[in-house]
């Protein structure tokens, strides 16, 4: 009793699949007489930040005692060694016995002992190459730019050289949609949608991200439960952002890449410049003091001149930067609020009067023990 | 479960006993001979994975005539170190009727050779051929299925026969050998014609290899269903010896995989790690587990070979978590399998403050002694609903002093570390301070 099943994945893999039974021992080609195993359920799981899983379930008929399963996937980027081969049923009587790889073909062959003649739903998990994974947003900013609808897509497309009839694609965050997917097809499919996210815009100096000095304007999404999102890490992708501009239409406004977030952090996209607030800086004082041989301090004023034009007043934050030891002293002035994020970094709030009315940031600060 | 192969024949290690040569010490004068071709009885491979070294022993009933016997056997196109063929009679019967007079080693062939066999009470008997190969490599491989909670693994064990060597070996007893060997020169290379210079190894050494193993048994058959072959372990000094049983054939060119053992819940613990040595930068989810009885493990060591986990995604179906190149695991040795950063849980840490202070000059008022003090804050944070362990490594350099409100303990000179649980959901954050003196102000 050894009965030869083949099921072959072929060529166009996954839609064509044969179950056989041939004689084992013949001594050029193997004859076949196939059947077509229906095939229950195909999954395509990117759980794995880079790596796909394919799970497939078939149907085949076994002989009472030793089986030869014939698996080949010529054509498709299968890991070989990833593949797990299990009954469906937990408790199932079918032993497999053994794996044997042939030399030089995408194939393998189980060696399969049933007790009895039966069929046996059997699921096939493996690690599929080249189905390529890509996520992005699309904003729709509410015209007052306090909240906005965050839409979450999810892009696939297929070069793996296998092709999907009908599969449920499991995203990382463990959202399902049923698709078929040829090869070197794409589908683009809408996989959350947030309405009413809490939006904070702000208006940033950072000399790290604009060398002239030019004031970014920036979306914040807090990725919190609060703040209408929270519900998953959001994945690294472009959020194309567009704004209601209250006349039932929307206006593209500007895209950034958006970070990986994970839960409870912020989301930052730039959307652009702002330029109508401006920002002149001007070094006031700059002493060197306490020298002691060739180590001494600095006494530095920097002086920040803000305008800003718009009709209404605006609040403007200004990320500045000291490298090695310094205090900020006392009669520094002109902030509503600061925060010394760590030992380079300093944050302030400056409340900017509307339509160009100057407003300065005096920041008095030493540099201790240089040299 | 044989696929034609064409080889088969071109590569078909050959036993000869010449009918009609009967003249023992005649030149090789004339090339036409009546030859039978007696079949291999019995087979057993002795696969290391160490090296590319496989001791194959091979029985053939050969029928033996009074007076002196060539028989020839050839080797063409294997991969057989011609310096390690050793022909054995099997049984005190045998080794009392017939003896082997001399070897020789044809001119016009370097696959080849002759034995001449005295004997002196015809009859048939059993004789052994040994000698190394190379082609032929064994390899561990695992695959872990994590349940949903991560608190259990169930854990297969398989080895791959892979054969490379030219031969196929039918109904081959098989017996892998887990160790790092010794030898002086690659079976490969003595393989080659012209290429001998020596034996490779000492024949000894295998033997006493073998004389400690049993015969292989046939699998089990209680209810008339094969099951998967027991492959049963043993310990041979330095070594361990996996015997698969029953017997196996692997064509050449082809791999087969065997189950080596299966063991289901493994109690499993996931600790998130940010430990530079061992896992690189990043803080990372580390799976655990100890080859111990009380991970229902330690029977043996752990070969080296990759471990692939899947989690349990519900309704049986899987999903990938990650692979590692595992490296051999004695027994009663921990396993971690670091599955790669993990959103659910971050760890952000930042310098809060930098200072300088007790500055030394010397005669010339130049710096030449300082010492800093440094202060980080570190916040893990944990958006599972699940407690996680969670240890840090945190290393110095330098003439450093380490102070922290928590509980920190000294991992070695430059490192301190801390372990701790994390409640479901909850964040914690670490304080520290670092401080260092440099120039005439260390003590190192």
């Amino acid at each position: 009793m050894n009965k030869r099943l083949i099921f072959s994945l072929a060529g166009a893999a996954l839609v064509a699949s044969v179950v056989g039974i041939s004689q084992p021992d013949t001594a050029e080609a193997r004859i076949k007489l196939a059947t077509l195993p229906d095939k229950e359920a195909v999954v395509v799981r990117f759980d794995h930040p880079n790596q796909v899983l394919v799970e497939e379930e078939r149907t085949i008929s076994l002989q009472k005692g030793l089986n030869t399963v014939d698996y080949s996937w010529a054509g498709t980027n299968i890991d070989k060694g990833s593949i797990v081969f299990r009954a469906v049923d937990v408790n199932s009587k079918v032993e497999i016995l053994s794996t044997s790889y042939p030399p030089g073909e995408a194939a393998l062959t189980w060696s399969i002992s049933s007790p009895d003649a039966r069929s046996e739903k059997f699921r096939l998990s493996y690690l599929m190459a080249n189905i390529q994974r890509e996520t992005d947003y699309r904003a729709i900013v509410s015209n007052d730019e306090k909240s906005l609808t965050f839409r979450h897509y999810f892009k696939i497309r297929n070069w793996s050289g296998g092709t999907f009839d009908s599969a449920d694609f499991i995203t990382r965050d463990g959202k399902t949609f049923e698709k078929g997917l040829d090869q070197g097809e794409a589908k683009r499919v809408l996989v959350n949608k947030w309405e009413k996210v809490s939006l904070t815009k702000e208006y940033v100096y950072d000399q790290y991200r604009s060398s002239e000095g030019k004031v970014m304007t920036d979306y914040v999404l807090k990725n919190t439960k609060e703040m209408g999102l929270g519900a998953i890490p959001l994945e690294y992708g472009k959020v194309r952002i567009y704004q209601d501009d209250g006349k039932g239409t929307t206006a593209f406004t500007g895209e950034d890449w958006g970070q990986f977030t994970p839960i409870g952090d912020d989301m930052r996209l730039n959307i652009g410049i702002a330029q109508d607030i401006k920002v002149e800086l001007k070094k006031m004082v700059n002493d060197v003091e306490n020298r002691r041989g060739n180590v001494y301090d600095t006494n530095e004023v920097d002086e920040y001149e803000i305008k800003n034009f718009k009709d209404s007043e605006a609040e403007l934050i200004l990320v500045l930067r000291v490298q090695g030891e310094w205090e900020m002293q006392k009669d520094s002035e002109g902030y509503t609020s600061y925060e010394r994020i760590d030992n380079e970094t300093i944050k302030f709030k400056v409340k900017c009067p509307a339509k160009g009315t100057p407003i300065k940031l005096k920041f008095h600060y030493k540099r201790l023990n240089n040299w | 479960m044989h696929r034609p192969f064409n080889q088969r024949e071109k590569n078909k290690m050959r036993l000869l006993l010449p009918i009609l040569a009967l003249l023992m010490a005649a030149p090789l004068v004339a090339k036409e001979e009546l030859v039978t071709l007696p079949e291999r009885d019995s087979v057993q491979l002795t696969i290391y994975n160490s090296e590319d070294l496989t001791l194959v022993r091979e029985r053939r009933r050969l029928t033996f005539k009074q007076g002196d016997n060539r028989i020839q056997f050839s080797w063409a196109n294997t991969l057989i170190d011609p310096t390690s063929v050793e022909f054995e009679p099997v049984g005190d019967e045998a080794k009392k009727a017939i003896e082997v007079r001399d070897t020789s080693y044809p001119a016009e062939s370097h696959e080849m050779l002759i034995w001449t066999v005295s004997c002196n009470q015809p009859a048939g008997y059993e004789v052994q051929i040994s000698y190394f190969t190379s082609g032929i490599s064994w390899s561990a491989e695992y695959s872990g299925i994590v349940d949903a909670t991560e608190d259990n693994v169930d854990l297969t064990a398989y080895v791959t026969v892979h054969n490379h060597s030219g031969e196929e070996y039918e109904n081959a007893s098989v017996r892998l050998v887990v160790g790092v060997i010794h030898l002086v020169e690659r079976i490969v290379d003595l393989a080659q014609p012209g290429e001998s210079t020596g034996r490779a190894w000492r024949r000894g050494d295998v033997e006493e290899m073998e004389r400690a193993l049993e015969d292989a048994k046939d699998e089990v058959n209680e209810d008339g269903m094969a099951r998967p072959k027991e492959i049963q372990k043993a310990g041979l000094s330095e070594y361990y010896i996996y015997t698969v049983g029953g017997t196996e054939t692997i064509p050449n060119g082809w791999s087969k995989r065997l189950r080596s053992f299966e063991v289901k819940g493994v109690p499993l613990k996931t600790v998130y790690r940010l430990e530079p040595d061992k896992f690189g930068w990043a803080f990372t989810k580390v799976l655990e587990f100890k080859n111990d009885e009380e991970h229902k493990l330690g029977k043996e060591p752990l070969p080296d070979g990759l471990l692939r986990l899947y989690r349990d995604a519900g309704e049986g179906r899987l999903s990938f978590m990650g692979a590692l190149a595992s490296k051999y695991i004695p027994k009663n040795e921990e396993v971690k399998v670091n599955v790669g950063p993990d959103a659910e849980c971050t760890l952000k840490e930042k310098r809060t403050s930098l200072k300088k202070k007790d500055l030394v000059f010397n005669q010339w008022s130049q710096l030449v002694g300082y010492t800093t003090v440094e202060m980080f804050e570190l916040e893990v944070k944990n958006f599972r609903a699940r407690d996680v362990e969670v240890e840090i490594h945190r290393s110095m350099a330098g003439d450093f002093d380490f102070a922290s409100e928590d509980k920190w303990e000294k991992h070695d000179a430059d490192t301190q570390k801390i372990h701790f649980t994390l409640k479901a959901g909850s964040e914690r954050k670490l304080a520290l301070t670092v401080t260092t003196r440099q120039g005439t102000n260390s003590r190192k």
